[in-house]
């Protein structure tokens, strides 16, 4: 009894110190942020205050945070989902291209009624998505290939054959640089908030973390892709169907990276315009690292994330310190988040010292 | 179009784009071999090919640029070895985390130090020389073929040799392969373990440096941001296909750089580069597959305990 009790303590140890390790990392990222823009910046308090708390200073930015947050929550979960099959299919920034590709050409037909017309075209994302994502997942599973490798290699696939489409048969020549035809009017995502800017898209971002999570903690297919996750040998050796569990969630973690490039593409531009990949996919990776792979911890990393983002963004508007500052934050945050062993003998000292304290009490009674 | 195919400059732009490729190519043949998922190789080469700008131009003086440059990436390649080794940070996060430290740093660096946010172009940092071999270089055609590259092009395929000789026949090279297939034999007999695995990416460090110094002081006289798109990717895959053997990686090197220059050329005849440039990827997956039914055949076929492959080094827990 009293030793459950202890494992119990020890367990919420651990829980305070991953809690910790966060809030260290961030503190040491905004210590080297300051130190940064203190050696290059004329106004260096000034451009402090803009990092922390640019993005709230008007509602024009604020309306950006969203914007950023939306997209965010769509490749943040997917990465969520095949992390915790024990998957490291970082295809998500492909699918993200792909759905955002596969949007397009069903968003430029004309003529189809508006109610048809938004959900082929998340339809037709998901779909790709799922093939993107889907693939490394397959050729993990039928011929050993190792998933990290094959997410690579499709990456770029998506991109190049997206491009290729887009630049090609899709390509608008009067529209003077390289874009696809304009979407048809029957694909502008309903607004919220009655604010232009913010797009049914939320909705469906949260709505994709919550099935996420509903999948991966309150269903058997959930509990079996967190054992093949956790400890796939037990999983192979009790009978698990471990090939068809890690297919199955890369294809669901393909359809809603996918849904979340169709929303981004259709909500924000008039029509396809990325030239490169869109960045999308890692930061999933990275959102998934500060949520442990929870995907009901995602709202608030997408939110931070999005936030800072929206900090850069500020800072480039109001003062000459380059915007790539924020991306020697999020490199700081992800490495010592990442470290387990950080803090460690901290840790290790405050379970043994919980452990001797009930020892003692224990051995008092 | 075919008479390009098969002219020299055609040639010699395989071996440009092709150079970077090899040099961190091999240096994923040594992470792969001590068993070490990095996928900071981009990080690296962006570091370096910033340092090498910066040292030169500072000096004017080409080996101090090149001794700033493999510091630069061999810092970053030592950091993340130590939070991989000593911090227990999952790799592929380290990785990326310094992937994403390369992309902004060096903006930042650049930035602060010149002023500029997008490229050093305006700063009279040195290049690699070309070599033309004596001797050979006024051979007719062979001396077309092989002379007159860049210092690095040669450098890249010593590379190769010097992998190959490190791996198989030098102590250092066995105790990196000993750690990479089987820690736990390793450290009873006398082998620290983690110190042979920092050592064996620091070395890593150094070739995948030399990629990132040749894409800013010999394919392009400059730093740009972000300059290395992807090659240090390309690169792992390149190890991948070659299942870790140093010549065999050499040679999805090469393929991948032909498809590049394939690409480029594309571009220029005006046609649709996309699928050149799409080439060495649907190539790779087609191999991987290959192997994939090729090794399942022998697992089924002969029951042999399954010692570590040379995937298995790049299978993690996430």
């Amino acid at each position: 009894m009293s030793k459950g009790k202890s494992m119990d303590a020890s367990k919420r140890i651990e829980m305070q110190f991953s809690v910790l390790r966060t809030a260290a990392a961030i503190l040491i990222s905004l210590v080297i942020a300051f130190i940064l823009i203190a050696t290059v910046s004329d106004n260096p308090g000034g451009d402090f205050v803009t990092l922390l708390t640019g993005p709230l200073h008007n509602s024009s930015r604020m309306t950006t945070i969203v914007s950023k947050f939306i997209p965010l929550l769509f490749t943040g979960t997917a990465i969520c989902l095949v992390n915790s099959a024990g998957q490291i299919n970082i295809a998500a920034e492909g699918a993200f291209f792909a759905g955002a590709v596969a949007a397009t050409m069903v968003g430029i037909i004309p003529g189809i009624p508006v109610v048809i017309h938004i959900p082929l075209c998340v339809l037709a994302g998901a779909a790709a998505g799922a093939v993107i994502m889907g693939i490394p997942g397959i050729l993990h599973v039928k011929y050993n290939v190792v998933t990290i490798v094959a997410a690579l290699m499709i990456n770029y696939v998506a991109l190049y054959l997206g491009l290729y489409i887009i630049l090609n048969p899709l390509r608008d020549p009067a529209a003077g640089f390289e874009a696809s035809y304009p979407f048809a009017e029957s694909t502008s995502l309903p607004t919220l908030f009655g604010n232009p800017r913010i797009h049914i898209g939320l909705i469906l971002g949260i709505i994709a973390v919550i099935a996420a999570y509903l999948l991966l903690y309150r269903t058997g297919f959930g509990l079996v892709a967190r054992t093949v996750g956790n400890n796939n040998k037990f999983a192979v050796y009790s009978g698990m169907p471990v090939g068809k569990t890690i297919i199955g969630i890369s294809l669901f973690a393909g359809c809603l990276a996918g849904v979340g490039g169709t929303v981004e593409t259709l909500g924000n531009y008039q029509r396809f315009m990325y030239t490169d990949f869109t960045n999308h996919g890692w930061d999933g990776v990275m959102l998934a690292v500060l949520c442990h792979n929870k995907p009901q911890y995602m709202p608030l990393a997408a939110l931070f994330l999005a936030y800072i983002r929206t900090s850069a963004d500020a800072l480039n508007f109001s003062s000459s310190v380059p915007p790539e500052i924020i991306e020697v934050i999020q490199a700081v945050i992800i490495i010592f988040v990442a470290a387990e062993k950080f803090l460690a003998g901290w840790e290790h000292k405050a379970i043994v010292k919980n452990s001797q304290k009930e020892l003692g009490t224990q051995g008092g009674e | 179009m075919l008479n390009v195919i098969f002219s020299f400059d055609f040639f010699s732009s395989i071996l440009r784009m092709s150079t970077p490729l090899i040099f961190t190519g091999m240096a994923a043949v040594i992470g792969a071999k001590a068993d070490i998922l990095c996928i900071a190789y981009e990080g690296m080469m962006l570091f370096a090919a910033l340092g090498g700008v910066l040292g030169s131009f500072y000096t004017q003086n080409l080996l101090v640029g090149v001794l700033v440059g493999v510091i630069s990436g061999m810092v970053i390649a030592a950091i993340f070895a130590y939070f991989v080794m000593y911090l227990e940070a999952r790799p592929l996060l380290a990785g990326l985390a310094l992937n994403t430290l390369g992309s902004g740093g060096t903006v930042y660096v650049v930035y602060l130090l010149t002023g500029m946010k997008q490229n050093t172009s305006n700063l009279q940092s040195l290049r690699f020389p070309d070599v033309h071999i004596p001797g050979i270089s006024s051979i007719p055609v062979l001396g077309d073929l092989i002379s007159g590259h860049n210092l690095c092009v040669y450098l890249a395929f010593l590379s190769v040799i010097g992998v190959w000789f490190l791996i198989n026949k030098t102590r250092l090279g066995l105790r990196i392969r000993a750690v990479g297939r089987n820690p736990e034999a390793a450290a009873s007999v006398g082998i620290n373990v983690k110190k042979t695995k920092f050592i064996a990416m620091i070395l890593s460090g150094l070739l995948a440096s030399f990629g990132g110094m040749y894409m800013s002081m010999g394919y392009l006289p400059y730093f740009t941001t972000d300059m290395t798109a992807g090659r240090g990717f390309i690169s792992i895959a390149a190890q991948n296909m070659g299942l870790g053997n140093p010549v065999l990686t050499m040679l999805f090197c090469l393929i991948f750089g032909l498809a590049m220059a394939v690409g480029n050329m594309a571009q220029s005849y005006r046609l649709p580069s996309q699928f050149a440039s799409m080439l060495p990827y649907v190539v790779t997956i087609i191999g991987l597959v290959v192997m994939g039914i090729k090794t399942k055949r022998e697992e089924t076929h002969i029951k042999k305990p399954t010692a570590g492959s040379s995937t298995e080094g790049l299978e993690e827990k996430a």
